[in-house]
């Protein structure tokens, strides 16, 4: 940009653009702080915390953190978690939220309100209860005990109704014209225009479920069935604050690291959903 | 491929509200037929209620002698163009076209070929591997076109096709539907509240009005002949003026007295007329400029609207009333100039309160 141009701003441009600089560092410095603190040795760490700012930096808290045995198990569990339990909510809300916007049935009012009462109810309130269920039905320390809670999902039932009701009638139409089938005009017709949807619900759903940590500590008490962020912290010991924090901040940037790597394969999707960009 | 559309008595409500009476109409095959009327009259309904998008409360619709209204849209053999264009957004122009003969199973050769023959009659083969995001307004309406030449139909019907294009595209597109229509000689059922799109594209106009068919017929049988008041005020622009009056029999045929004493002598035989309240009614071309003293009436001008070959001159009378009448394009009458009135008696129409129409010249 040429300097005039940079002249001509408005003043109250450049305060935006200072507030934003600013905004991004106090988003960005604690990362860089966790990440920095990964690279270097706990002891040297707990004489001197400022030691982050100079070299020598190690890999060794790493190296520490993939040799425990079991992380890869827990990688695979949360995984398989993470990935079934959005695959799960996608088709489920996908499938409600077409009906919800499209089907004329009975009850469907009432049907929509309790769905919504759903995001109202914290976990918390239903975790004894749910509890004892999935410890009748012996689902504890399974896959589908750890994925099926978080298939209730009031919020993407609720966005994928918003979304399918935005979008025009006339397709549904024009579809029914050409003489397709329900289940085709949703499959060909509607579902592939509410991708920015499903992106921006898998992505708030896979992170959910990465994070998690409530419900697989009380449903996963096998170690073979810890997810990471569970697994994770059984590895800390009783003084990991203190005498461990380049280990911990290790682990903290091997759980993130995946996420980090879905955010930014959706990235587009996210931000066309967020500022409301339009498919037509 | 063409079809006879019959319509029987067909009701429409929506909850409490009626949207169509006992509707009754025959569309021939090869048809242009064109629904006009002001929103909310029910026109599109009964478009969408024979594409099958709309159920039928009561009566039949049938096509070529076979009741189709309890059939699936898709079922009733007939494509439709609706005003959004309703494209699928994320297919190709090719997809889109595809689409519903792939639903069919008709064979990828036979698509394909049908696919290339409308493009080429569209004059678009090279939009058909873009999405309709990357086209046009009127390269969209286009496509919409093609969709529904590719399925062959018995019947296609528009639905205000042309409301979202600008005033050049419409009247270019306007033109290219009355060539389609003549080159496919299929029936076509169009659905619009513009006038001059309905004058310039119908074989027969169908006006309707308030839940109800106010008159069936040629464009120039329906600007000529209205049949009620509303067809008269609601074809033609400007729309014709309308004057109360009350009548004098006693001569062949009936002169009408203005309440401010204007006498005009119709052409519309006396005996044809009762005793009663009437609205006298005459075009703005049926009513020249004269200088004042030598019309029917005389008149202040208002407003002037030049058109090119003519000008509109509206003129107030001495009661406050207004009337549009005709001078030539290069009128020389001024806004606030007294000017002469010559109201055509061979032109003009008289309108009962119950809404029935006599016409100068009627036997």
């Amino acid at each position: 940009m040429s300097i005039p141009a940079i002249k001509g701003r408005a003043f109250s441009d450049r305060v935006l653009l200072v507030l934003v600089i600013l905004l991004s560092i106090v988003m960005i410095a604690p990362v860089l702080w966790v990440v920095g603190l990964s690279l270097k040795d706990n002891a040297e760490l707990m004489a001197d915390p400022n030691s982050v700012f100079h070299a020598p930096y190690t890999l060794k808290n790493y190296i520490n953190t993939v040799g425990t045995s079991s992380v890869f198990i827990w990688v695979r569990n949360s995984i398989i978690v993470s990935g079934g339990l959005t695959l799960g909510t996608l088709i489920l809300s996908s499938l409600a939220g077409y009906g919800f916007a499209r089907l004329n049935f009975p009850g469907r009012h009432i049907l929509f309100v309790i769905v919504l009462f759903g995001l109202a109810v914290p976990e918390q309130a239903v975790l004894v209860a749910r509890h004892q269920i999935f410890s009748i039905l012996k689902f504890h320390n399974t896959y589908p005990g750890l994925i099926l809670p978080g298939l209730s999902a009031s919020f993407g039932v609720f966005l994928m109704t918003q979304y399918f009701k935005a979008i025009p009638k006339e397709l549904d139409e024009a579809a029914m014209l050409d003489n397709a089938s329900r289940f085709r005009i949703f499959w060909k017709v509607l579902l592939p225009l509410t991708v920015p949807a499903q992106a921006t619900l898998g992505i708030f759903t896979f992170l959910g479920a990465w994070n998690d940590y409530l419900w697989p500590l009380i449903s996963a008490t096998n170690k073979d069935m810890y997810t990471l962020t569970v697994g994770m912290a059984s590895t800390q010991t009783n003084f990991a604050q203190s005498e461990g924090i380049g280990f911990l901040m290790a682990q903290a940037v091997f759980a993130g690291a995946p996420i980090l790597i879905v955010y930014l394969f959706f990235q587009k999707y996210i931000v066309t959903a967020v500022s409301g960009a339009a498919v037509r | 491929m063409t079809a006879d559309i019959e319509i029987r008595n067909v009701s429409k409500q929506f909850g409490a509200m009626s949207v169509l009476e006992d509707l009754s109409l025959s569309i021939k095959a090869r048809e242009f037929i064109v629904f006009l009327g002001p929103s909310g009259c029910g026109k599109s309904t009964l478009l969408r209620m024979i594409a099958g998008l709309e159920t039928v409360d009561s009566g039949e619709i049938a096509i070529n002698d076979q009741r189709i209204d309890h059939l699936p849209p898709g079922k009733r053999g007939i494509a439709m163009v609706f005003q959004s264009y309703a494209l699928y957004p994320h297919m190709t122009v090719r997809d889109n076209m595809a689409f519903g003969l792939e639903n069919i199973g008709v064979s990828r050769q036979i698509i394909d070929a049908r696919i290339n023959e409308a493009s080429r009659i569209l004059e678009m083969p090279h939009l058909l591997e873009r999405k309709p995001g990357q086209l046009s307004g009127g390269q969209r309406q286009r496509v919409a076109i093609g969709r529904a030449i590719v399925k062959e139909p018995k019947a296609f019907l528009f639905d205000e096709p042309l409301s979202n294009l600008d005033a050049a595209l419409r009247t270019r597109t306007r033109i290219e539907l009355a060539q389609l229509h003549q080159r496919l000689q299929s029936t076509m059922i169009f659905v619009t509240h513009d006038q001059v799109e309905a004058m310039t594209l119908a074989d027969r106009i169908v006006v309707m009005n308030n839940r109800k068919i106010e008159q069936i017929g040629s464009p120039m049988e329906i600007y000529d002949r209205p049949a009620t008041k509303f067809v008269a005020g609601f074809v033609g622009a400007p729309a014709m003026n309308f004057v109360d009056a009350t009548l004098d029999r006693s001569g062949g045929n009936a002169k009408v007295k203005f309440a401010d004493g204007i006498a005009v002598q119709t052409e519309i035989a006396s005996n044809l007329l009762a005793d009663g309240n009437y609205s006298f009614g005459i075009r703005s071309e049926d009513v020249r400029i004269v200088p004042a003293g030598q019309g029917d009436a005389d008149g202040v001008v208002d407003v002037l609207e030049r058109l090119g070959e003519r000008t509109l001159i509206y003129a107030r009378l001495g009661d406050g009333l207004q009337i549009v009448g005709s001078d030539v394009g290069n009128s020389r009458v001024a806004v606030g100039h007294k000017v002469g009135l010559a109201f055509d008696g061979k032109k003009s129409h008289l309108f009962s309160e119950a809404g029935r129409a006599w016409h100068a010249g009627e036997a």
